[in-house]
């Protein structure tokens, strides 16, 4: 976040207000109000005694600091807190609005939330026009999401039965929630005592859950870095089976729905698509919802079970 | 070494955040060390004369008075009596009003601000916080890091190389032009579009606007646009509606807004998802269930992904719509 002079610029007009305010403030208690490293603040620190506030220069800021505490020998009423820009008060407004619709979002931090909101809009002002042209609606299954948040709170253990799409079945399994995040839908991430290892679960895939009495207890285990996701949610391994599907115009959006090692252009506009997945078997639904958009080409075991699992399907109707 | 930006563009507002008069450009040019070490350094370069320096200026100074109008501030350029342009950013409009947050409400923000995976709204997020936090704002026990008030880590994210450019142009109102590939067509096409808003559903971006060549208004999945979103010049030729929906036209294709049902028969412990959407389920007592469910669009593509598991009964349409696509399959 410090390496952009727009940013930095941006931290050092907040800083030069709030230190006037506190004269000897620590370097520890600045850094972690403006929510930067130590060191990020130093580097402001550095700037800051070279920049003046007279256009005849010769006053420049006397701001000093002996590791610990910091100083402005001259405070200046130049440093006066500065109105919102436009990208601020929709970054904030946007994400706040987003928050707050959350279902399972307890209800006191939600009427914060709201509060802060209202207040926030009137201090925009105009500067808070913008931010009705960006919205961001969160799914979440309110329900489910109360029991794990409560299960979270409480370090209980849960019961579950869960939909697993790749098989087209509900099994039942016992989990230590860890905590529940949101990138578009809800998941909850938790140990699971079935598999033995960590799982994401996605809230709207659970059919049905229970508060267990017994307490959670987790194995000390990293979790999943929300910061890169870029990837998507499903994580899959280098040596994992390789699935070679091809599709016309029609079946592009498996592209967009797939995770994939490459997408070649085909010259009648289709792609030829190679990924890699633990469990192939879990493609054949891809398979026959492809229908004439699209088909698999290897592994030749998933291309058969699909058309077997058709030609059952055409049976029933009496072909 | 070249003086660093953040320095320049520090100087720079605060010049102009200090001052009780305009300033003209030849003042801020002498006065701030790295418009004097430019001009220098321009000049010297350009040995037959200063013009080299003057305009290497100019290009400076109007880009970091572009820099600092992102930042929120407001700078006023004044014409005085002799014709000389000069330029100040007013205390009373460029400063905060006042503001009182409580440490629930702060704690609340800081939780917010932290959704943000983009780097320019993540920045924004931040600086709003900081100034926030400047006027006063009370520091909670959880603003930053340690764990947000509720167990809840929302994220909003953003992939899509085309997000930044159009927030910019919904937020400017500038006409633009980008190469859309519709989901099913093979290949892009070019569409000039009066953005209007972007919104994010099941965490995707989609972008609602007016088409001017189809002359009607349009989503576009981010995702989907190919190449760079280009600026157009010129101002807007649709009204802008007062309330933009990108969700119900979405929840359309994906075939959530149904107005019919189907009746299907689903074999017992299977199919879930159907169940769980079902507005009638009852047992058929031999190992299936008869259900009834919405019918949307790309429902038959739906019913084919339970292969064996599901037999279409009714409407007719859907029933021969699902056999075409088994037959398909079928075939391989």
């Amino acid at each position: 976040m410090a390496g952009n002079a727009i940013d930095q610029t941006r931290r050092m007009l907040s800083l030069v207000t709030y230190l006037r305010e506190r004269p000897g403030a620590h370097i520890a208690d600045v850094a972690r109000a403006f929510g930067i490293t130590e060191d990020e603040l130093i580097s402001d620190l550095d700037v800051l005694p070279l920049c003046g506030t007279s256009f005849r220069g010769g006053d420049l800021l006397d701001i000093d600091t002996d590791g610990e505490r910091i100083w402005w020998h001259n405070p200046d009423d130049v440093a006066e807190p500065l109105r919102l820009a436009a990208d601020e008060a929709t970054a904030l407004l946007v994400a706040a609005r987003a928050v707050a619709t959350l279902p399972g979002l307890r209800e006191g931090d939600r009427d914060a939330l709201l509060r802060a909101t209202a207040k926030l809009e009137a201090a925009a002002g105009e500067a808070a026009g913008a931010s009705s042209r960006l919205s961001v609606t969160f799914e979440s299954e309110g329900g489910v999401f109360a029991d794990v948040d409560r299960a979270i709170a409480e370090r209980r253990r849960l019961w579950l039965r869960y939909y697993s799409p790749a098989r087209d079945e509900l099994t039942e399994r016992e989990v230590d929630p860890i905590r529940l995040f949101a990138v578009g839908r809800t998941y909850m991430e938790a140990w699971c005592r079935l598999s033995e290892a960590r799982r994401t679960f996605r809230l709207d895939r659970v059919a049905e859950i229970k508060l267990l009495d017994a307490p959670a207890d987790p194995p000390p285990i990293e979790l999943r870095d929300l910061s890169d996701l870029s990837a998507g949610l499903v994580q899959t391994g280098a040596e994992d089976p390789e699935v070679v599907v091809e599709v016309g115009p029609g079946g592009r959006w498996v592209a967009e729905y797939y995770p994939h090692d490459s997408a070649e252009e085909l010259p009648d506009g289709g792609l030829r698509i190679t990924l890699r997945t633990p469990d192939p078997g879990s493609l054949r639904r891809l398979a026959l919802r492809l229908g004439r958009d699209g088909r698999i080409v290897s592994p030749r075991g998933l291309a058969d079970s699909a058309r077997d699992a058709a030609q059952r399907a055409l049976a029933a109707y009496g072909e | 070494m070249a003086i660093a930006k953040a320095e320049r563009l520090m100087n720079l507002a605060l010049c102009l955040l200090g001052t009780r008069r305009p300033l003209t450009k030849r003042e801020l040019r002498e006065s701030i060390e790295a418009y004097i070490e430019a001009a220098a350094a321009a000049s010297a370069a350009n040995s037959v004369s200063g013009s080299g320096g003057d305009e290497a200026f100019n290009r400076m100074f109007e880009r970091d008075k572009d820099d600092l109008r992102e930042l929120g501030l407001i700078i006023e350029t004044v014409e005085s009596v002799d014709g000389e342009i000069g330029y100040l950013a007013r205390r009373d409009s460029n400063r905060l009003p006042p503001i009182t947050l409580d440490a629930e409400e702060a704690a609340a923000l800081g939780l917010a601000a932290k959704v943000w995976q983009q780097a320019r709204l993540a920045g924004a997020a931040s600086g709003a916080l900081q100034k926030l936090r400047a006027a006063g704002m009370p520091l909670a026990e959880d603003s930053y890091d340690s764990q947000p008030a509720g167990a809840l880590e929302p994220r909003i994210p953003v992939h899509e190389a085309a997000f930044e450019p159009l927030m910019l142009a919904c937020r400017d109102r500038r006409p633009v032009v980008f190469d859309y590939r519709k989901s099913n067509a093979a290949r892009p096409e070019q569409r000039h579009v009066e953005p209007w808003a972007l919104e994010c559903w099941r965490g995707h971006w989609y972008l609602a606007g007016w088409d001017r060549e189809r002359t009607a208004e349009r989503v576009f999945r981010l995702s989907r646009i190919t190449g760079k979103v280009r600026l157009r010049a010129g101002a807007y030729s649709a009204e802008v509606p007062d309330h933009v929906t990108v969700r119900e036209t979405v929840e359309r294709w994906s075939g959530e807004t149904a107005t019919r049902t189907a009746r299907i028969k689903l074999r017992s412990g299977h199919g879930y998802p159907l169940r769980a959407r079902a507005l009638h389920t009852h047992p058929l007592g031999d190992g299936w269930d008869e259900l009834e469910v919405p019918y949307g669009h790309g429902l038959d593509a739906w019913l084919v992904e339970f292969g064996p598991d599901v037999v279409v009964l009714a409407p007719d349409e859907l029933r021969a719509d699902v056999i075409d696509r088994l037959r398909a399959v079928a075939k391989g």
